[in-house]
């Protein structure tokens, strides 16, 4: 479903060149559930908007769904990101000017759905994530975890194959953080692949596979002194 | 392709949040609707005006003024004058008259169509009178349409007497007098009269203007009759000497002109001006009027182009995020772009809408305290299509700009 070989990612300023991705592999099957870990600034929010096709990459190779993504343009880019991918931010990105009912919509008009059509996507959705009666509030009006199964919602929607999730849990409560993970275990379970970014190793151990990232590279689990090496030299870090 | 239909209820939804500036914007549209509408229609009325047709050879012609001459000797010296002038080479035609039109030089007296019409009737026709020298008729380049212009004993019979109007039976009119006093009916033999005063006319020429025009109602403007007069018996009513010539040859001939009558009048002071620069003088208030309202257009419409590209910028500026989100959802750069457009086409709608309403109002008061006349209902619809266009234009920019706003900004955390 995803396979990326030697692909690096280079943030280029004036002053600095970061490499945020480098001699990055993954192989994420046809309905895998895999979780990303790794430390802060490692590279899983790079790996996730490339794998999502919301960002170039700098070199390497990069299949999605058998097709070499750097081939394609942008309105292909466009409509593979609006047919086959469903995201889901730490930050929610709802559309605060529409209500509950229109951010959903906001993809499925893209893909040119019809009217019946999508106003039966949205109920059976937001049912879904148990927000039916919540159709005309603004998102303003929703606790962080309403506005994350509405995020959920909109995903679902679209009933995408691949679904991208960069630390859907980060901004919310244990008890609201559960609803959300039993929401995308519920995603898998209906065969979609799930790549979902977290920091909780609660959260990634219900995944079927953990991959780790440090310093933009997929580190081998099995290769103890290397890891923690690594995991030791980011722990002071953060003691600084 | 641009405008696009099915995203017209979530952005009206997505205005609903952004009412104040959506207001101001559809007013500014509005607004320069209106003035746009009725400033125009002012233009184009004052370029009428301007552009009113007279006919007679303006482009030949070129007038002299010459005063402090004695009147007891024009007899003589018109003659010997006119002789003179005809030797300057390029000189086709040379003659004298009383006034011009658009010369503000008015001569106005009023007749009726029956014998017993006194000057005072109230049924009388104002017109404007315009006596010929000799040649006259060749000189101005006058139409005639029926009949025949005056000939040579006319010229020499016709006098001032004690009275305003000459001692003659003879009249030529322009054609919309005519239809004025007969209408329907042809004009030549008939007769008009004013107390004891009777001419019958023998000739129709195409209209000629008033020495004054009336800008509100044009077909007044072309009231006016032709006398013969003599030399002699003209009491110094002509003012002005007028020679007819090639339009290239015309400042030469000026010159010349002036030159000579001032050798032969010793005394006397002659003034040539061409007849372009008279009839340009008499709308010169007319066109720096035209050229104030196109300069309130352009503001106008400038301000508002200004506008609409300063609210969509900061909308741009204001929903970046708002639009990474919607390009990471699938939208393609068109679809970004056709929003924003489309955005502005339903914020113009409104605009020109109330604007179309507007203008109309504008013109009815207008109508009511100023004499204009009724703006053609095509304005309206013309003004909206301008305004949607510059609509469509001015969101051009910032729109791009939006579309170019990457997918990956939907990620950056705020
Ligand atoms: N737009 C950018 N410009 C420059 N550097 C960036 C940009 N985005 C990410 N980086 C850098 O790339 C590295 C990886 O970032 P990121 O993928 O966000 O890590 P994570 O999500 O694991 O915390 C970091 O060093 C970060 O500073
Ligand atoms: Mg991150």
């Amino acid at each position: 479903m995803l396979k990326m070989n030697h692909l690096s990612k280079v943030y280029r300023t004036e002053v600095v060149e970061t490499y945020a991705l480098r001699d990055f592999n993954i192989d994420v099957k046809e309905g895998e559930f895999v979780a990303v870990t790794g430390p802060s600034g490692s590279g899983k929010t790079t790996f996730l908007t490339i794998a999502g096709l919301l960002e170039t990459f700098s070199g390497g190779e990069y299949h999605l769904d058998g097709i070499e993504v750097s081939q394609l343009n942008d309105n292909a880019r466009s409509k593979i990101r609006n047919e086959k991918i469903g995201f889901i931010f730490q930050a929610f990105n709802l559309i605060p000017d529409l209500n509950v009912y229109d951010n959903i919509e906001v993809p499925l008009r893209y893909r040119g759905m019809k009217g019946a059509e999508r106003k039966q996507r949205i109920m059976d959705s937001l049912e879904r994530v148990g927000l039916s009666s919540r159709a005309k509030h603004y998102p303003a009006e929703l606790s962080g975890g309403q506005q994350q199964r509405v995020a959920i919602a909109r995903a679902l929607a679209g009933s995408p194959r691949l679904l991208l999730a960069d630390e859907p849990t980060g901004n919310l409560d244990t008890q609201m953080a559960r609803g959300v993970l039993e929401l995308i275990e519920d995603i898998h379970r209906d065969g979609a692949t799930i790549v979902m970014v977290t920091h909780d190793p609660e959260l990634a151990a219900r995944a079927q596979r953990n991959v780790h990232i440090i310093d933009g590279q997929v580190v081998d689990l099995s290769e103890e002194p290397r890891f923690h090496a690594h995991a030791g030299e980011a722990a002071q870090g953060q003691t600084l | 392709m641009a405008i696009r239909s099915t995203e017209i209820r979530p952005i009206l939804a997505s205005l609903r949040k952004h009412r104040i500036p959506a207001l101001l914007i559809v007013l500014e549209i509005a607004l320069a609707c209106a003035v746009l509408c009725n400033a125009v229609f002012m233009i184009s009325q004052r370029v009428s005006d301007i552009q009113l047709p007279s006919a007679i050879d303006q482009q030949g012609l070129v007038t002299v003024s010459l005063r402090g001459t004695d009147d007891k000797l024009v007899g003589s010296d018109i003659p010997r004058n006119l002789a003179a002038l005809r030797g300057i080479a390029g000189v086709q035609q040379a003659a004298v008259t009383t006034s011009l039109p658009l010369s503000h030089n008015n001569w106005g007296w009023s007749f009726g169509v029956s014998p017993d019409s006194a000057v005072a009737n109230r049924k009388n026709i104002n017109v404007s009178l315009y006596f010929l020298g000799e040649g006259g008729g060749k000189a101005l380049g006058l139409h005639v349409l029926q009949g025949r212009f005056f000939n040579a004993d006319e010229f020499a019979g016709s006098k001032f007497d004690t009275a305003a109007l000459p001692e003659t039976h003879v009249v030529v009119m322009t054609r919309t007098a005519a239809s004025r006093f007969w209408p329907g009916q042809s004009a030549l033999g008939k007769t008009i009269y004013s107390k004891p005063f009777y001419y019958t006319v023998v000739g129709v020429v195409d209209d000629v203007l008033r020495p004054n025009v009336y800008t509100q109602n044009t077909s007044k403007s072309y009231d006016a009759i032709y006398f013969p007069m003599s030399a002699a018996g003209s009491k110094g009513a002509f003012s002005y000497y007028i020679l007819r010539g090639a339009p290239k040859d015309r400042d030469r001939i000026m010159r010349e002109a002036e030159q000579k009558l001032a050798e032969l009048n010793p005394g006397a002071v002659a003034k040539g001006k061409i007849y372009m620069d008279i009839r340009n003088d008499y709308f010169a208030d007319m066109r720096s009027m035209a050229w104030m309202l196109v300069l309130v257009c352009a503001v106008m419409l400038a301000v508002t182009a200004f506008g609409i590209v300063g609210l969509t910028s900061f909308w741009v500026g204001q929903r970046r995020r708002q639009i990474g989100i919607r390009r990471a959802v699938g939208a393609t750069r068109g679809q970004i772009l056709g929003y924003f457009r489309t955005e502005n086409f339903l914020l113009s709608t409104a605009g020109v809408l109330i604007g179309m309403l507007l203008a109309f109002g504008i013109n009815l008061y207008l109508m009511q305290h100023y004499e204009m006349s009724r703006m053609p209902w095509y304005y309206l619809p013309a003004g909206a299509v301008t305004l949607w266009l510059l609509g469509q234009l001015a969101v051009l920019g910032p729109a791009l700009r939006a579309a170019s706003v990457p997918p990956v900004e939907a990620t950056r955390s705020v």
